[in-house]
């Protein structure tokens, strides 16, 4: 026992040495000891079964595909892109002429209906589309205003019929 | 054990990447893992951000100016990481953060990776009420042992205001488990 002169008390000896180091053993026990009562050790997760071991195996297998095939998911992306656009364009033109007014015969132009009798010759004669046709039904803007020539007319019939008198065409008729 | 400064230089050579590579991912996936598990709670979530982690550290490791410990860079990175999921989810799901980690807590009850039992489920739905720092700091020191100074260095934050965010957290928790 060490003797402390100021005082009438004793303490072990090296007991101040040694206080730091006790007190902090003791603040870790209260502290541990507190938090085990109440807070759980452990979150109570587990993982997959070989998780860890396969792992590496994912990672470094993703990160090629990530690093390598880069400049290809750029050209993947261009396709798309284009793709989507036209799929886009195309459903715009569906919705129009689903919504806008319905096709008729008026809305076609003359020069389509023409290139389309041009290449698809109709399997009638010309009597039977006068027949088919009425003659109201006409317009006048379809008839050439300009007559046909008298010579032009007395060329064709030269050529084309053998014999004039066949059409009953009166001379005197004609100066 | 690889050094870690010879480690990083092996990193940035062509030459030596890819088995420099391997021991990073060997050397540090169980407890990246178990950081992110700790915010993201469900295995599947935890694997992607993982493997998102480890490809983040991959592709700007020669950006990594060793400022700071390798570890503490990669555990930052698995930090931003999982919280950015998280963001993203609440977004594509179209529910506020607060709402979804609620969810994330009620589905640990079905989960197969999961096997706590009540107590270990009420210290989930307690850490679910705190806040993103405080729940960090509690997990990182309380179930990884991390010393206040690695903490700190990850976090970016003083030791001392990461000691009062772990007494708050304890005092929370603790609260919440005697509450309900």
């Amino acid at each position: 026992m060490k003797k402390n002169t100021p005082h009438t008390f004793n303490v072990p000896e090296g007991y101040f040495d040694s206080f730091y180091k006790r007190l902090m053993e003791r603040l870790n026990h209260t502290e541990a000891s507190t938090q085990t009562t109440l807070i759980p050790k452990s979150e109570g997760f587990r993982v997959p079964e070989r998780y860890f071991e396969e792992l590496p195996e994912k990672v470094y297998s993703r990160q090629l595909y990530k690093g390598k095939l880069i400049p290809l998911k750029t050209y993947k992306k261009i396709y798309y892109s284009a793709a989507a656009l036209a799929a886009v364009v195309l459903l715009i033109f569906g919705l129009t002429w689903k919504t806008g007014t319905p096709l008729t015969f008026d809305t076609l132009a003359n020069a389509e209906i023409e290139a389309y009798f041009e290449y698809h010759p109709p399997d009638m004669s010309a009597y039977e589309i006068a027949e088919a046709a009425s003659v109201n039904t006409i317009a006048w803007n379809n008839v050439p205003e300009t007559g046909i020539k008298e010579e032009n007319l007395w060329e064709y019939l030269s050529e084309t019929i053998e014999d004039v008198e066949d059409i009953n065409i009166l001379y005197n008729a004609y100066p | 054990m690889i050094a870690e400064e010879v480690l990083i230089a092996q990193l940035k050579q062509k030459k030596s990447q890819t088995k420099a590579f391997k021991v990073l991912v060997n050397t540090y996936k169980e407890r990246l893992y178990w950081h992110i598990r700790s915010i993201v709670l469900n295995h599947d979530d935890a694997d992607d951000v993982l493997q998102n982690t480890f490809i983040k550290v991959y592709k700007h490791i020669d950006g990594f100016k060793g400022e700071s410990k390798l570890y503490s860079w990669m555990y930052r990175i698995a930090t931003n990481e999982s919280l950015t999921f998280l963001k993203q989810q609440s977004k594509k799901l179209g529910i506020s953060i607060d709402t979804l980690k609620n969810n994330k807590v009620e589905k640990l009850q079905s989960d197969v990776y999961f096997e706590g039992d009540a107590i270990q489920l009420k210290l989930q739905k307690a850490l679910a009420t705190l806040p993103d720092k405080q729940k960090l700091v509690f997990t990182m020191k309380y179930f990884r042992e991390m010393k206040y100074e690695e903490i700190s260095e990850v976090l970016e934050t003083s030791v001392g205001a990461l000691k009062t965010s772990y007494h708050l957290a304890v005092k929370k928790i603790e609260a919440y488990c005697k509450t309900y």
